[in-house]
């Protein structure tokens, strides 16, 4: 049983890759038909990734002349490792796109982003704090041109001990908010802030509460947790 | 029906104590009495005619009683006495920090200037409480005795909200009274004379003897008095010391319960005078607009509330169609615009007094 | 303004205060009237959403996102929906597009019907905010009969919505769209062209668009001050690119570019705008079609991080979602417009008055569930 519905979904799947949507959308039972679509954008985003790193390797080769197909990253990649050798870990992710920079690097690295005519990423849209595990913490800048409209995610990544990322407050004002709130949930120091408090939790709370080791306090200022659980829990 | 003519009455009615200074008490007391529930009722009346003419202009009903039991009656004709009824009983609070005296004074000092005010206002050819020879002089020097209760209030509270609401108003009323004041002038160059019934009386003849039609200044002074007594009683789009959304209540915000509704009571006593000196010095006080008709007792009484009652609802309009004035503009408006325009109107009805008068 | 100088005095604006729009407080350092310094403390709404996130699955965390932006909740579930299905790869049938565009343009019109309103309360105008929730609780009768609840709606599924549309609901939103254009006007008459209304609101709180950029301001507040960004328009998501329909920006007609009364005109110009795209999302909403059938037994992402943004009525709205394949979100990352558009509020407002303050406060249009999270 199992194996006809697997053989119907790569039948379906094959044919939906040439173009043909309906074979999937025919199929009768939903089940069927919605595993068929998640094995689909499998197969896609696989042929992606193999195209994107046939690109790379065109690129290593002809890197005085970057192709169109290259993604956003690979450009800026390219670009931020010129204006600053040495500061790009890797860019890609492990799933997604996105631009490794060395904490060392940051500070003279987020005015030319910035400030250069061909980045020009006048707008940081998001910094979100990650606890990847292991004793890492990592910063997530999503940063937007409005005049170039063009969007790029860089991260920072720092052991646990020594959460220390140069702060950007002053590059980007939004930067003042965001940075204090993560150092809010997950305690990376931002170095060279002017006002790195806490921001949404009161200003004697302990512990960063998004990290993966957080253990909630059994009691605030002498208001204990209740203990019981809810039925939905 | 003046204070000296009740105590002849009194004279002549209980002999025995001919002579004897209770009657002079009670001469005084009486109409105060009289005048304390012409207040109250005032205020009943207003306030349920302010909810229900802001109901309708904002597409709702109001208060409207439904249901059985203890409700506000028909229509909420009893919503009021329902609210009256909660403020006395409410506790009455008074901030750890105030200053206590100041603070109980204020109320009192606030409804004294309105309540002092009311008593020259004529309702009638002889239904008047003091007829002063300088009736409208008397009227604008005690209607801003108010501010200084206002200023207590928002000292007192010990709240830096009710300052503000104090500082503002003080500014406000101050700043208000002069085209006020300028452009009651224009109706005493045409009437020389400062009595409010001497002032009634010029303007009788029906409609177009009043004040108000009798020359385009006297119009335009019109506008002006009504425009700086809006601002004199606090009304939007002139309530910055109240000022709900900044002040959150201005120099009342720490009152509550009974002190609190002689904020209110005074507020719509305020609102009574400026429009009994609107009507009487611009509108023909108690005359009929027909002359010759309706022009007994009774019918004066009812010219002069329902002219009143005009005004007020157009100051009802106005609060509930505009926005508010920020401080600095309000001080703009005062005196680079009302100021010069009341000036210029003096020599305005002057002149035209001069070649048609 | 500003040659006498008095002693300075520093005023607590909130966390209840009726102009604040919810538990905001404002340090306010102020000279007389004139305020040199604000300093906005926030999070005394803070609900831990994101830890939340990290504790449920990802269908339990749509109710959260209704209350987020409590009064958009529409735009908050589809941004979430779109976010979880671009990382599954889910494609939505083209009814269930249709039904998420009107949903979100509806609450588009009731949330900046809300911010507009609540604008006037703010410079004490009382009774075009009483018009505006008229009419928006005719807005708010229709997602009741859609999915039964006025205010958090939990409406967009990932993969679909959570109920058809009833029976009769087309009609009844032509007959509201009819009732409602000629109401804008009213508006305008009664509010936007009143000339104390516009003293008190241009010229005042002037947003340069560099600075506005600079701290992230987005959506009306950012488009208040020339820059023409809309999502919809440059990065369109769901169908948008299939509607006609401008993208208004402030031009500074009676002051400067990126004053208070340009934030607010955006906003009346945006209703405008949404009734358009209603009428052409109603005129093409295909008939039949199951609105369950793309929705997934089970959601479980692959591994991953996405970053989304879509258009919500306060701006850029995005979600950072990073997936480890399991049912639960490893991390959920909201990016709310009014965070970013409460910060610059020290900015554009130090030197004005404090009525000023509550008015440009008002013009950024906060809602305090969005901001504290």
């Amino acid at each position: 049983m199992t194996d006809d519905r697997d053989k119907l979904i790569s039948e379906v799947v094959e044919k939906a890759l040439q173009g043909d949507m309906d074979a999937i959308n025919n199929i009768e039972d939903r089940v069927i038909r919605s595993k068929a679509k998640a094995a689909l954008h499998k197969a896609k985003k696989a042929a992606k990734a193999v195209e994107s790193s046939a690109s790379d390797a065109n690129e290593d080769k002809t890197e005085t002349s970057p192709k169109a197909e290259q993604t956003i990253h690979q450009k800026m990649a390219i670009l931020i490792e010129e204006k600053e050798s040495g500061s790009v870990i890797s860019q890609e992710g492990e799933e997604e796109a996105c631009i490794y920079i060395k904490p060392e690097s940051w500070e003279s690295l987020a005015p030319i982003l910035r400030n250069d005519d061909a980045m020009d990423f006048d707008s940081l849209q998001c910094i979100t704090g990650m606890d990847m595990g292991e004793g890492i913490l990592e910063s997530r800048y999503n940063f937007h041109s409005m005049k170039l409209r063009h969007a790029i995610e860089i991260r920072i990544a720092v052991p646990m001990e020594k959460p220390d990322i140069y702060s950007i407050e002053q590059i980007w004002r939004i930067g003042d908010w965001f940075e204090r709130e993560v150092y809010d949930m997950y305690g990376i120091i931002f170095t060279g802030h002017r006002n790195l408090k806490r921001m949404l939790l009161p200003d004697d709370w302990e512990g960063w509460p998004l990290r993966k080791d957080y253990e909630t306090p059994q009691s605030y200022h002498g208001i204990t947790v209740p203990k019981v659980k809810e039925e939905w829990e | 029906m003046t204070v000296d003519a009740l105590y002849h009455w009194l004279n002549e009615t209980f002999p025995f104590l001919s002579g004897n200074e209770i009657l002079i008490v009670l001469a005084i007391l009486i109409p105060s009495v009289a005048l304390f529930m012409v207040i109250a009722v005032n205020a009943l009346v207003l306030v349920y005619a302010e909810r229900k003419v802001s109901a309708f202009m904002q597409d709702r009903v109001g208060p409207m009683g439904q249901g059985v039991g203890l409700h506000a009656g028909k229509w909420g004709l009893l919503q009021t006495v329902a609210d009256a009824l909660k403020l006395i009983s409410k506790e009455d609070i008074i901030p750890r920090l105030a200053d206590r005296k100041l603070f109980i004074m204020a109320p009192f000092v606030i409804f004294v200037g309105a309540f002092i005010a009311v008593i020259a206002l004529p309702f009638g050819e002889t239904i008047i409480i003091a007829d002063m020879n300088i009736g409208i002089f008397y009227i604008l020097a005690v209607s801003s005795f108010g501010v200084i209760g206002l200023i207590l209030a928002g000292w007192s509270s010990n709240n830096k909200w009710s300052l503000y609401g104090g500082m503002r108003s003080a500014a406000q009323i101050i700043s208000y009274e002069i085209p006020a004041g300028l452009s009651l002038i224009t109706v005493i160059m045409l009437t020389e004379t400062l009595s409010m019934q001497g002032i009634i009386q010029y303007q009788s003849g029906g409609l177009f003897s009043w004040i108000v039609f009798s020359s385009p200044f006297s119009f335009i002074a019109f506008i002006v008095y009504f425009i700086a007594a809006i601002a004199e009683t606090n009304r939007t789009p002139f309530d910055i010391p109240e000022a709900e959304s900044e002040l959150v209540g201005g120099f009342h915000t720490e009152y509550s319960g009974m002190r609190w509704s002689f904020f209110f009571l005074s507020e719509y006593a305020n609102m009574l005078v400026v429009c009994g000196v609107a009507v009487t010095g611009f509108l023909g006080g108690w005359q009929s607009p027909i002359p010759g008709y309706f022009n007994t007792a009774g019918w004066s009484i009812f010219w002069f509330i329902s002219k009143i009652l005009f005004l007020v609802f157009v100051m009802m309009w106005v609060r509930w169609t505009f926005p508010r004035l920020r401080v600095d503009q309000l001080m703009d408006i005062c005196w680079k615009y009302l100021l010069p325009i009341a000036l210029f109107n003096i020599f305005g009805v002057g002149i035209w007094t001069l070649i048609f008068g | 303004m500003g040659i006498i100088h008095g002693e300075e005095m520093v005023l607590n604006i909130g966390p209840q205060h009726p102009s604040t729009h919810g538990v905001l407080r404002l340090k306010v350092r102020t000279d007389g009237e004139v305020v040199s310094d604000i300093y906005p403390v926030i999070g005394y709404l803070h609900r831990c959403f994101e830890k939340h996130c990290e504790n449920v699955t990802y269908e339990q965390v749509i109710p959260y996102t209704d209350r987020c932006d409590y009064v958009a909740s529409m735009n908050n579930n589809l941004g979430y929906a779109i976010t979880v299905e671009e990382l599954m790869g889910i494609e939505v049938p083209e009814k269930v597009e249709y039904i998420r565009i009107i949903m979100a343009e509806f609450n588009r019109i009731a949330s900046h019907l809300l911010a507009l309103g609540t604008y006037g309360l703010d410079v004490g105008a009382f009774t075009p905010f009483l018009y505006m929730f008229r009419d928006r609780e005719r807005i708010l009768d229709m997602f009741e009969l859609i999915c039964g609840a006025r205010l958090l709606y939990n409406y967009i599924w990932v993969g679909g919505v959570s109920h058809d549309l009833p029976k009769g609901f087309v009609e009844t939103a032509y007959g509201f769209l009819d009732y409602f254009e000629p109401q804008v006007k009213e508006y305008n008459n009664l509010l936007t062209y009143n000339k104390i209304f516009i003293e008190r609101t241009a010229d005042v709180g002037v947003m340069p668009p560099d600075v506005a950029i600079s701290y992230g301001v987005t959506g009306p507040n950012l488009r208040g001050s020339g820059v023409k960004w809309d999502i919809r328009k440059d990065e369109p998501y769901s169908i948008y690119n299939k509607f006609d329909f401008e993208v208004p920006v402030g031009k500074g007609e009676l002051g400067t570019v990126g004053d208070c009364w340009d934030r607010y005109w955006v906003r009346m110009r945006e209703i405008e705008e949404s009734v358009k795209i209603l009428r052409q999302a109603l005129k093409a909403l295909p008939k039949g079609g199951d609105v369950h059938q793309a929705i997934p037994k089970k959601i479980r992402p692959p591994k991953g991080s996405i970053y989304k943004r879509t258009e919500s009525p306060r701006g850029d709205l995005a979600y950072y979602i990073t997936s480890d394949g399991t049912p639960k979100p490893y991390r959920l990352k909201m990016r709310s417009p009014a965070f970013t558009s409460i910060s610059v509020l020290n900015e554009i407002s130090r030197g004005w008055m404090l009525s000023d303050v509550i008015a440009i406060l008002g013009s950024l249009d906060i809602v305090l569930g969005e901001i504290d999270r």
